[in-house]
């Protein structure tokens, strides 16, 4: 699949002269072509032969020796990669992945220069290393990642690109850090800044704002899987978002990564846990939840912790564990075993499975943790009380209104049973204090209008005001979903086929991956089958809190190698392993695998800081390049993994909207809350649920909150985002690309159009009068640049052709003009109005304006 | 490698550019308007797409699935066994249950009496199939159609099964056959997106199942493969219209000075991304015109019209998807999913069915005619059915004749397909005399979809992609082509 011309390119390749590198250029092909039947998995193994551990592949049995060190012709390995006879050659014939020509070359070479063996990579914990000593006579290094980075560099006769403009520059790194760009003051501060710390300083300021925390908390929603709703049919509310501030809250104080783990693994198990860490052990509620009719809730429970399994595994080792799910692993030495040891660490929540368990909103499921105060409980206890009392009143009123016998129901009386339509339900069977408040607003009229007896039509207002009032106050109950330990554990068998109903015989016990536990370390060895008298073997047991520990733990080589790859991806736009999801064989080597260990065991030195790991990589010469790329360069490492230049590419759709909003100067930059429901085209979540949801959109400043807090329905997700994770499993990176769907977003949605509307107020209200004035500082507001000569140019002279073009459609001037819900000054001319929105939308669509340069 | 990455997407975007220069900028509008409807099915462009595909001569070029969701009644409609009449009312001998479990709803009933056919069978045709009268139009064109009366699943609920059936998997995730599709021919077609898809259901809407978004998902490729679905009301596709005020003429004035200006840039700066973003927008501005041009009936005659039947005008309605899909497919659209509900008959056989059947034999069968009759039946494949088929025995109490209904039925069930490269007036395998599973030619869901991919060309052992360190592909590691309905 690869162009053979990308090989030059690849780490490793091409360095003949070098000594042969195991675990980056033979295991790669070993697993590729060959574990599939020669593997961990014990269930394909075929011929027992297994070339995964060193005992496999350096074996001799019955005078046949698989790797003979130093002689190839002695290997039969060599042989069978290099056979000509259909029934000899490996991989058969018949194997869909076949060895290349250099791939055999590679291996006998590496066979004959005696076959140095190693563990996968990823599997040895990271060990700091020394910074590469650069050349003295490159001054571009700023920090000991340039050394790294340009080290590689120098090898293939490359360097750094110079530093971006200082404008471009800041608008990279406030898009970044904060999601939002920097305003034109902003710019002016750090342009005016001679200083030589001037850019530090800036991000410094930067990592200091509240909208830090917003940003980033973006990325953990996605492999969270954060959705207010619960997902597959009926799809039900739930609250989580108690839980998404907490995130924000987390972010913003810089709460070690470590601490920041184990309060969402295990917060509800800390001792003596606080509110905020039992909120924070929501994290693995946040999965989706099944409660379709017919559901069989052991299923939903089984399948429930399966996702909390792999989403753990994906998050914090960066391994797929789900084929482990149904049999050993194919590539990496992840046993069905290993993988039930984790699910024994799930399944100890007392969530059943059964929907509905958590009253109030249709999707909360218990455990819950309640968060109402004192004073939010007690105002619900007096609107109960009040509208009880005034419900009597209303009743003593209709038994003179509608006569019955003593002691009957309303319903019996036939001046009552003369009531249209829905009265007789809503009103009519329904008492008094029962009554809700679409039934009210419908008896109301009736009683004012049609049928008019003021009297009666005053207590059903004051009834409606009482009901309102009633269930605002329940509004302000909010209880999210949390987790909790069964003080009796559950037993955990290994299943077979990941089938719910199809336990095996084998039970097993709480434990780290048997290839992560060290001898002699105090974790527990992870299963044992039943015993002949099918008695179990007991033994200690990893809980919840000791995973969420190991995890952020020396003894897992992988927590801090994965964290920092996700922040390299945000920043750099690729990972230095490329699949952050798979950091297993046959995932893709690191292109700087010193580098990456060297931020890992930074990261952890530093007390697992996230914002210090942040800084250093924003204040790296790598990072601070120019993303200009030469025709030459590009050809020859078009995927920058060299990172001979700095990374362009297109900001994610949710950032496109906060940047719109904050260019505009909508943004209502409250922090947290309740989710909100901007703008919306009709009909999404009717023609999705089959009309059993129907959208209501906000108005006011809930349509100009960041894109963080708009509700996101997990069977229908808000129409304005575009390449974005599912929110329906772990995802730990989003997909990028390029389509006329996205184009029509930001030209068309009504966010955008509004946007441009507004901002168009603000350039006028804002620049000084005259068109270069006014065109520039749009410019500036949407790039953080001024325009260039050929750019203002262009502008002017577009400006002045709208202008003709709503001049001669007035009335299509005033729509444009017009568009969203905030306020347009009465005194600005339509048709001046409708031509800069044009010119306005024009810019929100620039590519330098949808792309981090 | 992932070769449509923003990040990747050098060669293919050359590629891209090369053929397709002359489409940007200001010449876009009068040359791309001017291109007349069916004009892309010629020996043809091809847009995106992997270079070693097809991997031999396809018989099709597009498909056109007619996705019967929640499980036809194989009994019912076309798989005749007199046998159930017969025995009526008696209960299924338990050797032919042999124990095999059923949904909730009857997994727990012990008393399965046999259900003779709701509505009489008669053959048909030169090929003599046994269609039931229910479906009289598409009786008519049983010699286009290959029948296959073999197909069983895995699946028991509607939700997995549909997955399993278009995606290869039973879990939500995987890319569906329309994305492998358009990940690995391209479109034929720049005006309008490679997989489009289009869901109706039946007026009373007597089921509640979702279509589910993954149905038509991407999984693991680039979300650009994923299906476009045309939404059933309002603008087919989100955000089409330009915002009320903003004519066509003020929105081509803005998009060339974007282009010009989005050229400095990318002169300046050397992202080939920027080449491929002006050329989105200007697909974005053709589809402006192109999806209304494709919506706007007034062109297609009177006689064509009535064959689809009186809801075809509808905006929503299966007989206007239909219509639709004889349209897209003209354009030179290579995937599209009509996807219909209301076939879970558990408790309305009786009553239901009928109405199911009305509602969808004339708009399926004249699309086929129409297809046709345009000669574009030869290289469009066309297939009509649903994720399994229901119970031989009846769901319910054999008294209560209004409640009858069927249970799901995975073990065996039909479906037809039309045109491109399968043998019209076939059938092919076979069930028991009970209808309850196959006998002869047995077709697994993966066989089905390994043979979809061969009459398009495609070796489904070949199309992989390679996501969390394993080559993926449609038909997992299963599925052998079957051959006996190729023509």
């Amino acid at each position: 699949m690869r162009p053979h011309w990308l090989l030059a390119l690849l780490p490793g390749a091409a360095l003949a002269a070098e000594s042969i590198d195991f675990n980056r250029q033979i295991l790669p092909i070993l697993s590729d072509a060959c574990f599939r039947c020669h593997g961990p998995d014990e269930g394909s193994r075929e011929a027992r032969l297994r070339l995964d551990q060193r005992e496999g592949l350096f074996r001799t049995r019955h005078d046949i020796t698989v790797v003979a060190p130093g002689r190839p012709e002695a290997s039969e390995l060599v042989l069978r990669v290099t056979s000509t006879e259909a029934d000899e050659v490996m991989p058969p014939p018949k194997a869909v992945r076949q060895l290349t020509a250099a791939e055999i070359d590679l291996l006998r070479r590496w066979v004959a220069s005696g076959a140095p063996w190693n563990r996968h990579w990823s599997f040895e914990p990271p060990v700091r290393p020394a910074v590469p000593a650069v050349a003295a006579s490159t001054t571009a290094a700023r920090n000991p990642i340039d050394a790294f980075v340009l080290a590689r560099l120098h090898r293939e006769g490359l360097s750094l690109s110079p530093e971006a403009a200082p404008a471009t520059l800041l608008r990279r790194v406030s898009l970044d850090l904060t999601g939002l760009p920097p305003t034109p003051a902003d710019v002016d501060a750090f342009l005016a800044d001679s200083a030589p710390d001037r850019y530090e300083r800036a991000v410094d300021r930067l990592l200091a704002s509240p909208r830090y925390g917003e940003r980033w908390a973006w990325d953990w929603l996605d492999l969270a899987r954060y959705a207010d709703t619960s997902g597959y049919q009926g799809d039900p509310e739930r609250t989580m978002w108690p839980w998404r501030d907490w995130v924000v809250q987390a972010l913003n104080a810089n709460l070690p990564y470590d601490q920041f783990t184990i309060a969402q693994l295990a917060g509800d198990l800390l001792p003596e846990a606080t509110r905020e860490q039992r909120i924070a052990s929501g994290f693995h509620r946040n999965n989706m939840f099944n409660g379709e009719g017919g559901r069989i809730a052991e299923e939903t429970r089984v399948e429930n912790v399966f996702d909390r399994v792999e989403t753990t595994a994906t998050v914090w080792m960066g391994l797929t564990f789900a084929c482990a799910r149904c049999h050993d692993h194919k590539y990496d030495p992840i046993s069905l075993t290993d993988y039930y040891s984790l699910f024994d660490v799930f399944n100890q929540m007392s969530e059943t499975g059964a929907a509905g368990a958590g009253g109030g909103r249709g999707g909360q499921v218990a455990p819950l943790l309640d968060l109402t105060t004192d004073e939010e409980r007690a105002a619900v206890k007096r609107a109960n009380a009040e509208l009880e009392a005034f419900a009597r009143d209303v009743d003593a009123f209709e038994r003179r209104k509608f006569p019955r016998p003593e002691g009957r129901p309303l319903a019996e009386s036939p001046a009552a049973q003369r009531l249209p339509g829905n009265l007789l339900v809503t009103h009519v069977r329904t008492a008094p204090a029962r009554r809700g408040i679409d039934g009210l607003l419908e008896a109301l009229p009736y009683f004012q209008e049609t049928d008019p007896d003021p009297e009666y039509a005053a207590l059903l207002q004051r009834q409606i005001d009482l009901v309102r009032a009633r269930d605002a106050a329940n509004a302000a109950i909010t209880r999210v979903m949390v987790m909790d330990e069964l003080p009796d554990k559950r037993d955990t068998f290994v299943l077979q086929k990941g089938n719910y109903e199809s336990r095996t015989s084998v039970q097993v016990f709480g434990a780290v991956p048997a290839i992560f536990q060290r001898p002699g370390a105090d974790t527990p060895p992870s299963a044992r089958p039943a015993g002949a008298d099918g008695g179990t073997i007991s033994r200690p047991r990893l809980h919840r809190l000791d995973l969420a520990r190991w995890l952020v733990s020396a003894e897992n080589p992988l927590g801090a190698r994965v964290t920092a790859n996700r922040a390299w991806q945000a920043f750099l736009g690729t990972g230095l392993v490329k699949t952050p999801e798979d950091f297993g064989a046959q995932g893709e080597r690191p292109s700087h695998p010193e580098l990456l260990d060297w931020l890992a065991t930074t990261f952890v030195e530093g007390g697992w800081n996230l914002k210090a790991l942040h800084r250093l990589i924003v204040t790296s010469a790598t990072y601070r390049q120019s993303s200009r790329v030469t025709p030459d360069l590009r050809e020859r490492d078009p995927e920058n993994r060299l990172l001979a230049r700095g990374p362009r590419h297109r900001l994610p759709s949710w950032m496109l909207r906060d940047q719109a909003l904050a260019v505009s100067g909508l943004l209502v930059d409250r922090l947290g809350g309740y989710p909100v429901k901007p703008y919306q085209p009709a009909g999404i979540w009717e023609e999705a649920t089959f009309r059993k949801k129907a959208y209501v959109q906000d108005h006011g400043d809930a349509l100009y909150r960041r894109s963080l807090y708009v509700f996101w329905r997990r069977i229908a997700g808000p129409t304005t985002f575009f390449d974005a994770g599912s929110r329906q499993v772990c995802t730990v990176k989003v997909p990028r690309t390029n389509t006329p769907l996205h184009a029509l977003v930001t030209l068309n949605d009504p966010a955008f159009v509004e946007a441009a509307r507004v901002m168009a107020q603000r350039v006028l209200a804002e620049a000084p009068a005259g068109d270069s004035a006014q065109l520039t500082y749009a410019f500036r507001l949407a790039t953080a640049r001024p325009p260039s000569p050929a750019e203002a140019a262009i502008l002017a002279e577009r400006l002045r052709r709208l202008r003709d073009q709503f001049a001669a459609a007035p009335e299509a001037a005033r729509q444009l003009a017009a568009a969203g819900e905030a306020p347009r000054p009465a005194d600005l001319s339509p048709i001046e109005h409708a031509a800069w929105t044009s010119l306005c939308s024009l810019l929100l669509n620039l590519d330098e304006v949808l792309s981090r340069e | 490698m992932p070769p449509f990455q923003e990040s990747s997407a050098l060669f293919t975007r050359r590629q891209f550019f090369g053929r397709s220069a002359l489409g940007l900028g200001t010449a876009a509008l009068a040359t791309l308007l001017g291109r007349e409807a069916g004009a892309a099915t010629g020996p043809s462009r091809r847009f995106g797409g992997l270079p070693a595909l097809p991997h031999f001569a396809p018989r099709a070029k597009r498909v056109i699935y007619l996705y019967q969701n929640g499980a036809p009644s194989h009994v019912d409609l076309f798989d005749h066994k007199p046998k159930l009449r017969e025995l009526h009312g008696v209960q299924i001998p338990d050797s032919v249950v042999g124990g095999r479990r059923f949904s909730t709803m009857t997994g727990g009933q012990t008393a399965r009496p046999l259900l003779g056919a709701i509505a009489n069978f008669s053959r048909h045709g030169r090929c003599g199939a046994w269609v039931s009268d229910f479906l009289p139009r598409t009786a008519e064109i049983v010699d286009d159609l290959c029948f296959i009366k073999s197909m069983h699943t895995e699946a028991v609920n509607h939700a997995p099964a549909i997955t399993f059936f278009l995606t290869g998997s039973e879990m939500a995730g995987r890319p569906s056959l329309g994305a492998w599709l358009s990940y690995g021919l391209g479109s034929e077609t720049d005006n309008l997106p490679a997989f489009v898809v289009m869901t109706s259901r039946d007026k009373e809407e007597s089921c509640g199942q979702i279509f589910y978004d993954f149905y038509w998902g991407s999984g693991f490729l680039p979300t650009k493969y994923q299906g476009v679905a045309f939404r059933g009301r309002g603008d087919p596709v989100l955000y089409l219209s330009n915002p009320a005020g903003l004519s066509r003429e003020v929105r081509r004035g803005l998009l060339d000075d974007l282009a010009q200006l989005n050229e400095i840039k990318r002169d300046d700066f050397g992202d080939p991304e920027i080449t491929t973003r002006i050329a989105q927008y200007e697909m974005a501005y053709r589809m402006q015109a192109s999806v209304p041009e494709l919506t706007d009936l007034s062109r297609e005659s009177e006689t064509t019209l009535a064959m689809y039947g009186p809801e075809v005008r509808r905006q929503g309605t299966y007989a206007y998807n239909c219509l639709m899909a004889r349209r897209l497919a003209e354009r030179g659209v290579r995937f599209i999913q009509v996807m219909h509900a209301g076939w879970d008959q558990h408790r309305n056989l009786n009553s239901q069915l009928r109405i199911q059947c009305q509602d969808t034999d004339a708009p399926s069968a004249a699309l086929v005619r129409d297809l046709k009759q345009r000669g574009l039946l030869d290289d469009t494949l066309v297939i009509w059915g649903g994720e399994f088929g229901r119970t031989p025995f009846l769901q319910g109490k054999i008294e209560e004749v209004k409640q009858w209904g069927r249970d799901h039925h995975p073990y065996v069930f039909s479906l037809w397909m039309a045109g491109g490269g399968v043998r019209p007036g076939l059938t092919h395998g076979a069930s028991d005399e009970f209808g309850f599973k196959p006998i002869e030619g047995k077709v697994h869901v993966h066989d089905f979809q390994a043979t979809i991919l061969h009459l398009l060309g495609v070796d489904h052992e070949r199309l992989t992609y390679k996501f969390q360190g394993r080559n993926f592909r449609l038909t997992d590691v299963h599925g052998q082509v079957v051959r006996e309905v190729l023509a």
